[in-house]
């Protein structure tokens, strides 16, 4: 079946696990993708995504039986091929040239692979059925850690092949589907657990109130002065790792309504959180090299409004040079983007380590610590981001943060006071709080 | 050195006053003064496709500098003459667009007798310079008549945008919101232009060597970094602290407490730009600041100033040699950081519009006598109204009229621009930024 041009084969990737789909699928990662038989697809993609609501997402856990934890299942079961086979057909439809870049090849590959196991799966009837499911979900959100730097890295060797407002557009749209799969995926991961925890009873009256701490499976009531400091903590460590014991560190310092509290998924807003504050303390450590006396503390806001948290991050590092400025907000663009891609490499080899130092987890809040055996593998593609050492710049940051926090009707703005320093504004919706809100945001997720 | 900006505008409306007649169109165009039917009886003296033939031609897109690049003052005769011709090339030009864009308006609108002023005013000054169009000014003569038509129509055009406004205001149900934003955006920003070209001729008339001969000695020229009504080493703090003296005296004298201001970052950058402008930008901003800090109560907080200035590039500093440019960076930015609790999510969607577009009728009343103040280096009248306003009834539309959105209109002017980040709840910081020498927008 496979065309000439497959023979080269370089890989072979076995899907030891995988029940419905033993067999070998071969790939060459120097060459043109595989052809493959259209149809398949196309049928797929005539499906729309069915959007699930935010309301969903939050309360489902909480009168969960048998018979819903198996609706769950069939719902993601059609959901993420269909979602798939959206992303495969845009990249179908990009360039030639562009899907033949081995990187971009490669995330290709991983997408058809991920669609060809997924659309297989036939109805599930069984706690047991979910259970396989759940083994293959988590399996392929493991193997696709690598698809965002390996992306990055075909986005950036492919910045003459495309325009670059189309190649933005292309990567927020994969970005984004890429964030509703697994929250979807992760959602049911997590109501599998608990459904599986030895203090669920399917009969028993709901024990927690509306008002409990436990907004969800999925979203936790995050605060924001725990957020800043956990992430703060772990950039100051980072930094003086890489800069050494000697290099003068920033305070951070933290004012305005600490007590903010508001539902979100706590590796997002840690990503988030974490790359602005990582910008930051590197900045003023960068600036001080050269300047006597103490580092200019990192001024954190928290400004807590009716309906948003705003996170205010004030810096003196300097500022944003003007050459990097109209790239700011692009993928692999501006003029340090091969110094990106020689970072991008070491990336994939990293997410490995960074796995074993998920091993020791830190107090997230006393959340992180909980995290169990479903949980830590899906937020892994995000940690292995978070954990990674300083210096290894990868100018993705600022963009991937920002789908991040679109994703969930928030904002992320930043102003340079170029020769003093960055003020740079998360704006979170407080979904949880309004149902109104969580109803108007269901199309959220169609992507 | 605080006072420098209000002395040279003291110096120039002195100047003025001796050379402008008092609203002298009806009389130099021959026709009677028609306030109510302006429209129809200039339109005797400008002949339609002349308006025409040069609004269809293209804008110059004005640049710091252009205008500058006569030479740093005292001019020679040969520098003025061609300081008069480049000004000849621009204006006309520019007149005819706005007329143009005047005439497009409904006649229900053109017709109110505020906008029909506004337009007199713009057919009479076109018509005033119409005859210099088809000669080259080569003679001291034409020059200073040039000159005084140049000060006749800063003079006519001083009083353009509260006209306008109360204008539009009367004429609301008859044109949209939205089309009059529009008209005023494109308006305003354009009047900007065509004054500051005046108002440069004028200045490097007043300063040039045939005309200032006795006035000053050399030695004043030697110390200024005037050239024409740019200062190219502009202090941004000082028009700060200077602005600050002014608002917070209006605010002592409302409120009967003014919160402090602090000034931190890169206080001793200078640039090149027009103190009158920076000076109209910073009262609007400070304005806002000081009184949603002493509304909010929280008067003891001061308000942060941080002014950044990118590092010398060594290129500048190579010009700096150059005899044309004293040392100065690129641009600045401008932060103003407030505790005043931020602009609530109802108003903030809002701010860039002019206010007077969707007033309700009981506002009309209200601001009856509210509309004064505006462009150039008149925005002091305007503070002193909005903050003035703020504790009566009308106290929600204070500081909402038109300062904002024109502030950042003189910002964009020059490649710069104005942006607001509201906490609410906690404060707002506003981030001005300015260009020096740059394109304009």
């Amino acid at each position: 079946m496979l065309p000439p041009v497959a023979r080269r084969i370089q890989t072979t990737i076995r899907l030891k696990d995988c029940y419905l789909c033993r067999q070998e699928i071969r790939w060459a990662s120097g060459g043109a993708p595989p052809w493959r038989p259209a149809a398949i697809l196309d049928e797929w993609v005539q499906r729309e995504a069915r959007p699930i609501s935010l309301r969903q997402l939050t309360f489902f856990g909480r009168t969960l039986t048998e018979y819903r934890l198996l609706s769950s299942a069939n719902y993601v079961r059609t959901e993420l091929p269909t979602r798939l086979a959206h992303r495969l057909r845009d990249m179908q439809t990009l360039p030639y040239v562009v899907v033949t870049n081995p990187h971009m090849s490669h995330v290709y590959e991983l997408y058809y692979k991920a669609f060809e196991t997924l659309r297989r799966v036939r109805e599930i009837k069984t706690v047991d059925d979910n259970d396989r499911y759940c083994n293959i979900i988590t399996e392929t959100l493991q193997e696709h850690l690598t698809v965002i730097p390996k992306l990055t890295m075909g986005i950036i060797e492919c910045q003459s092949l495309m325009k670059p407002e189309e190649t933005n557009r292309f990567m927020n749209t994969l970005l984004r589907s890429r964030i509703s799969r697994r929250v979807i995926a992760e959602q049911h991961l997590a109501l599998t657990e608990t459904f599986h925890s030895p203090w669920h009873f399917p009969d028993a009256k709901q024990p927690q109130d509306p008002s409990s701490d436990f907004v969800g499976d999925v979203f936790l009531k995050c605060n924001a002065k725990e957020v800043v400091e956990e992430c703060s903590q772990r950039a100051r460590t980072l930094a003086r790792e890489a800069f050494g014991s000697a290099c003068r560190m920033p305070e951070v310092n933290l004012q305005g309504h600490l007590n903010a509290t508001f539902p979100y998924i706590l590796s997002h807003l840690q990503y988030i959180v974490g790359e602005l504050l990582r910008n930051s303390i590197e900045a003023v450590v960068e600036r001080w090299r050269h300047l006597p006396g103490h580092p200019a503390p990192v001024d954190v806001l928290i400004c807590e409004a009716p309906q948003h948290v705003i996170i205010r991050i004030s810096d003196q590092g300097g500022g944003i040079p003007k050459d990097i400025l109209p790239s700011l907000w692009s993928f692999g663009k501006g003029p340090r983007s091969h110094i990106h891609l020689e970072n991008l490499v070491r990336v994939p080899k990293m997410a490995a380590t960074m796995q074993e130092l998920r091993a020791f987890p830190t107090s997230a809040g006393g959340i992180a610590a909980d995290a169990n055996d479903w949980r830590r593998p899906v937020d892994g593609s995000l940690s292995s981001l978070t954990y990674r050492p300083p210096d290894l710049r990868l100018g993705m940051g600022l963009p991937m943060s920002r789908v991040y926090a679109e994703y969930w009707a928030g904002s992320l703005e930043l102003h340079s006071l170029e020769g003093y320093g960055v003020d740079a504004f998360l704006t979170i919706s407080k979904l949880g709080n309004k149902n109104e809100q969580l109803s108007t945001r269901a199309s959220m997720d169609a992507v | 050195m605080i006072t420098r900006p209000a002395t040279f505008r003291l110096r120039f409306l002195k100047v003025w006053r001796q050379k402008t007649p008092p609203r002298t169109y009806a009389t130099l165009t021959g026709e009677p003064s028609t306030q109510t039917w302006p429209h129809q009886s200039q339109f005797g003296n400008i002949h339609d496709d002349q308006v025409a033939r040069l609004a269809a031609k293209p804008l110059h897109p004005l640049a710091l500098a252009d205008l500058i690049r006569h030479g740093r003052p005292p001019l020679s005769t040969e520098a003025l003459f061609s300081s008069a011709n480049f000004t000849l090339s621009l204006l006309p030009i520019r007149l005819a667009h706005r007329i143009q864009a005047l005439r497009n308006l409904p006649f229900i609108v053109v017709s109110n007798p505020h906008i029909a002023q506004i337009y007199s005013n713009y057919v009479h000054s076109l018509s005033t310079l119409l005859p210099y169009q088809e000669r080259r000014i080569s003679n001291l003569e034409d020059e200073i008549q040039f000159t005084e038509v140049m000060a006749d129509l800063v003079q006519t055009h001083s009083n353009t945008i509260p006209t306008l406004a109360r204008g539009f205001l009367e004429c609301r149900r008859y044109i949209s919101p939205g089309d009059v934003t529009r008209f005023l955006d494109e308006h305003l920003r354009a009047r900007i232009g065509t004054r500051l070209i005046a108002e440069q001729h004028i200045a490097l008339h007043l300063s040039s060597k045939p005309h200032n001969g006795g006035v000053s000695t050399p030695q004043d020229h030697d110390q200024s970094s005037y050239t024409g009504v740019i200062d190219t080493a502009l202090r941004p703090a000082e028009i700060i602290r200077h602005c600050e003296a002014f608002v917070g005296e209006i605010c002592e004298l409302k409120y009967g407490v003014r919160p402090t201001l602090v000034i931190n970052g890169q206080s001793d950058a200078r640039m090149t730009h027009v103190p009158t402008h920076l000076e109209y930008i910073i009262t609007e901003l400070l304005k806002n600041a000081f009184r949603a800090t002493v509304e909010s109560g929280k008067e003891r907080e001061p308000i942060e100033v941080t002014i950044a200035a990118p590092p010398e590039v060594p290129e500048a500093a190579s010009r700096a040699t150059d005899s044309t440019h004293l040392p100065s960076i690129p641009g600045v930015t401008i932060r103003i950081r407030d505790r005043g609790g931020g602009i609530s999510p109802e108003v903030l969607p809002h701010i860039w519009a002019y206010s007077f577009t969707t007033f309700a009728d009981e506002d009309v009343t209200a601001t009856g006598n509210n509309g004064g103040g505006g462009g150039g280096g008149n925005g002091n009248v305007d503070a002193l109204n909005a903050i003035s306003g703020a504790g009566g009834d009308s106290s929600s539309l204070a500081g909402l009229g038109y300062g904002l959105p024109l502030g950042r209109a003189y910002a964009e002017h020059f490649g710069g621009g104005v942006q607001v980040q509201s906490l609410w709840g906690w404060g707002t910081d506003v981030y001005l930024k300015l260009r020096g020498l740059g394109k304009s927008g």
